[in-house]
């Protein structure tokens, strides 16, 4: 469904180049459940702005459905991400203004559907998610495992090919963390949801059916390295820019 | 579809968020209504006074047409007969009456009582219909009045040779420059208009068969013709006909040769200018109101770039956001334009009321009022809305 073949992406900053990215290698297949983890400064989000379409690989290849991507103009990108891509922020990124019910509207407004059919979709996610009694709650009247219920309602509201989730455990506590995780499996579960969650927390990638890590601007499966043992702290400092 | 659908929601939230953002709102408003208001009363005044001036010139007629001699000297006759004058109505199909004058000046003496000075205007039957000059006592000058001494008094030189006694004067004897004058005729009093070249003033004045004045006056030269142009008539029609007829006949003759409707039409140009000048000044400050808008939108992308890299994540296009902020920024200075409209119509009518003009709605202006409220709106939102659509969405969606 994704791949991504030796994908590399460098920033500019003055005289120096940075290559955060050096040839991810990257498949994902309908209904996975993936987990990424790396440190902070790793690349992951970054990794996860090309996979959404929001950012273009410095060179190498990114294949979606089997229509490579970098030829594609801006109108043309933002209705793929409209149609396959799903996105949980870790701050949720809810619009204030809008009601729960409305927040869960927007990707449909841009897929260009009807009132009716939208609210009526919009709610039965809210259903989907135990949300549906706070349909009409704005942001601000809803507690953080709340609003992430209502992020991941507003991802899957357009049936996305794949649901991509920074850090979507991160601004919560354990329990609700844990709430929040146990949805997304269900999710992946039930519903065949292709998940892909970038993530700090190794309690959260443990939950996923392939799991894996950046270290060096590259992607390693550690589905089968006893991953666990490798702490943050000793990671840290092999990471390239991570420390300067 | 899809467009229908984005604009719908864009309209629908607009409104929203331009509430939310009251004060900011309130100011760009206030801004805007302002600059319409002044746009609408410079206007609608322009109007009215245009209207207030026509008004003028059509209480008297818009029918007249006023003949003079600009040639100097041309002789004790001058150059114009009075029996060429006289012939102009009945010669030219487009004047309807011809009114000649010859005016002297002299004091009026009744019973050894000096009853005032004035003009004494030799005119024919046809005078008092042209400057609808009412009698109130006996008859006008009349055509049968050759070389006869009569006289039709003014109401105020009447009002002083009838004295407390309040004598009857009609058949009485007046002496005007020493000449004695049987009274036939009292005028209503006269309302003096001062919108057109020639002067009545005929509360103070004697009229005489005009046949009588070439013999007894000073200057027995016509003085003006005072004409009346048939209805339908363009009125340069009516002036190149007169031209042409005097030009053939009076060859010593320079005529001068003013319309009513000329002058009306070179007024209303006049005030049109003056009209488009206030509407300019007013125009000023829609373009100041305007820049405020412009300024009220910037701000509020800058604060919204979460919102625009949100949005943009959730597959909005670039001009999905763009109609979003220009929705924004016309549906803020059309609700100016309104509000500028009702500010407008109210400060017209207010100092139409204090000048005592007659309060008029231009719905001209209201629909150009309006109409560049929105214009302001799309042209001073386009930078701001165009901003918005190419903020990068990973930079905003970063910068929580
Ligand atoms: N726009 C940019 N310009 C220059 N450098 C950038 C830019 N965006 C990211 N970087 C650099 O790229 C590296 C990777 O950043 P990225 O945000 O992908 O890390 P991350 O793994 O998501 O970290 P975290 O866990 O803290 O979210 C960092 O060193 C960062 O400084
Ligand atoms: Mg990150």
């Amino acid at each position: 469904m994704l791949k991504l073949k030796d994908v590399r992406r460098s920033y500019q900053l003055g005289p120096v180049t940075t290559e955060v990215l050096r040839g991810i290698e990257m498949d994902v297949r309908s209904g996975d459940l993936m987990s990424i983890m790396g440190p902070s400064g790793s690349g992951k989000t970054t990794l996860m702005n090309i996979i959404g379409l929001l950012d273009r690989p410095s060179s190498g290849s990114c294949i979606l459905n089997d229509r490579n991507i970098s030829g594609l103009n801006d109108n043309e990108l933002s209705t793929l991400r409209n149609r396959y891509i799903g996105f949980v922020f870790q701050s949720f990124h809810l619009l204030p203004q809008l009601t729960a019910l409305e927040n869960v509207c927007l990707p449909l407004i841009y897929r260009g559907s009807g009132r009716p059919e939208m609210r009526d979709r919009a709610r039965a996610l809210l259903k989907h998610v135990g949300m549906a009694e706070r349909a009409n709650h704005r942001p601000s009247q809803l507690s953080g495992g709340q609003k992430q219920r209502v992020a991941i309602a507003r991802a899957l509201v357009g049936e996305p090919a794949l649901l991509l989730a920074d850090e979507p455990t991160g601004a919560l506590d354990t329990d609700t963390a844990a709430e929040v995780m146990a949805l997304l499996k269900e999710l992946n579960a039930e519903s065949g949801v292709t998940i892909l969650i970038i993530t700090h927390d190794a309690a959260v990638a443990e939950q996923c059916k392939k799991q894996m890590r950046i270290r060096d601007g590259k992607l390693i499966d550690t589905r089968n390295l006893a991953a666990p043992t490798l702490g943050n702290e000793t990671e840290r400092e092999k990471m390239p820019g991570a420390s300067s | 579809m899809r467009a229908m659908s984005v604009l719908a929601a864009n309209g629908r939230e607009a409104a929203q968020s331009l509430r939310r953002s009251g004060l900011r709102t309130a100011l760009g408003l206030i801004g805007v209504a302002i600059g319409v208001s002044s746009v609408i009363a410079m206007v609608s005044l322009g109007e009215i006074a245009k209207e207030q001036a026509r008004k003028q010139f059509e209480s008297l007629g818009t029918d007249i047409v006023v003949v003079r001699d600009n040639a100097s000297g041309g002789g004790d006759q001058g150059g114009l007969d009075l029996p060429i004058a006289l012939a102009l109505s009945d010669t030219l199909p487009s004047v309807l009456q011809a009114a000649p004058r010859i005016q002297g000046y002299g004091s009026f003496l009744f019973a050894g009582r000096n009853v005032g000075q004035g003009s004494i205007q030799g005119v024919t039957e046809a005078f008092a219909v042209v400057n609808k000059l009412p009698v109130a006592e006996g008859r006008f000058v009349s055509n049968l009045d050759i070389n006869r001494s009569y006289a039709v008094v003014g109401a105020e030189v009447a009002q002083k040779m009838r004295g407390p006694a309040q004598r009857e004067v009609i058949g009485e004897r007046v002496d005007i420059n020493g000449t004695l004058f049987t009274v036939v005729g009292v005028l209503e009093p006269y309302v003096e208009s001062y919108a057109l070249p020639v002067s009545i003033e005929a509360n103070r004045s004697v009229f005489i068969p005009i046949t009588t004045a070439q013999r007894t006056s000073r200057d027995p030269r016509i003085e003006v013709i005072v004409a009346l142009s048939a209805p339908g008539v363009h009125h340069e029609t009516v002036a190149q006909d007169i031209s042409n007829y005097l030009r053939a006949r009076a060859t010593k003759m320079q005529p001068d040769i003013v319309t009513a409707k000329g002058l009306i039409a070179q007024m209303e140009q006049q005030m049109g200018i003056f009209t488009l000048l206030l509407g300019g000044v007013g125009s000023i400050s829609l373009v100041v109101g305007g820049i405020g808008v412009m300024n009220i939108m910037l701000v509020s992308v800058t604060e919204r770039r979460g919102e625009i890299a949100i949005r943009r994540a959730l597959g909005a296009r670039q001009r999905d956001i763009r109609s979003q902020f220009l929705i924004e920024s016309i549906i803020l200075t059309s609700a100016g334009g309104l509000l500028g409209v009702v500010l407008g119509l109210a400060a017209t009518y207010a100092i139409s009321r204090f000048t005592g003009w007659d309060f008029l709605i231009s719905w001209l202006s209201v629909a150009s009022g309006l109409g560049t409220a929105a214009a302001v709106g799309l042209f001073f939102g386009f930078q701001p809305a165009y901003q918005a659509s190419k903020l990068d969405p990973i930079a905003g969606l970063q910068g929580h």
